[in-house]
């Protein structure tokens, strides 16, 4: 894998596997039709070259309107589909906006899916406000800043989690704005789990 | 740069109703094994 961090953009070169592909080919519709997504949680650390399978991508969507959500779901219904529910209406009014997420698979195939959810409080806000630029492949993903993820996954805390931390750090540390991580590590309350796991 | 709020009672909350959720995609997942005889 070869990576560049820029002010801002990351580039990112390596062979793409099927979950980079799922993931690559998604992001383009949204994309391509304008809505602000971040992608957040384990995939961040499998697109920086991290080892490891996941059967579902998390994903914050910018808070739509129902007539772009409409829009969205009938650009997405080409070649994927809602797994839980097929009317849209129920996705957005029941799920999305009562803070659950919808997922979305490949016709047919149910994993890997796509958990998308909006925005439920300051720090999803935050996490779309500052996504950083990918280049991966030349293809464009917008991802959390990993200031923010490390901590996070520390703070979710199962194994994988804190591997996925792990990764993150041990392989971006030099390129990371430390004092914006050591704030977020103070406001996770993770100083103890980081001096445990990642120093 | 300005941090959001962070509540950790609330994220906690969060952390367990997004875990409950992936229990339940879990079972309709083997579900849907089971209906494609995949198992």
């Amino acid at each position: 894998m070869n990576f560049k961090i820029f002010q801002d953009k990351i580039v990112i070169d390596r062979v793409a596997n099927e979950l980079d592909d799922f993931v690559i080919r998604f992001c383009d519709i949204l994309n391509k039709i304008r809505i602000n997504y971040v992608i957040v949680s384990g995939y961040v650390s499998i697109l920086f070259g991290r080892s490891r399978l996941s059967e579902d991508v998390d994903l914050l969507l910018e808070k739509i309107n129902f007539d772009d959500f409409r829009k969205l779901w009938n650009s997405l219904s080409g070649g994927y589909e809602c797994i839980q529910i097929k009317a849209p209406e129920i996705a957005y009014q029941d799920y999305l906006m009562e803070n659950t997420a919808i997922r979305f698979c490949r016709k047919g195939q149910v994993i890997p899916n796509f958990e998308i959810k909006f925005p439920k409080d300051e720090i999803d806000l935050w996490t779309i406000e500052h996504r950083q630029l990918v280049l991966f492949n030349k293809n464009i993903l917008y991802i959390s800043p990993i200031e923010l993820q490390i901590p996070f996954k520390l703070f979710l805390g199962s194994e994988k989690d804190i591997e996925d931390a792990k990764h993150l750090y041990s392989l971006l540390r030099k390129y990371l704005n430390i004092e914006l991580l050591n704030k977020f590590i103070n406001a996770f309350n993770m100083n103890e789990g980081f001096d445990r796991y990642l120093k | 740069m300005k941090l959001p709020k962070i509540d950790l009672e609330e994220l906690t909350k969060f952390k367990e109703k997004n875990f409950k959720e992936r229990l339940e995609f879990i079972e309709f997942y083997t579900d849907w094994l089971k209906k494609k005889n995949k198992l």
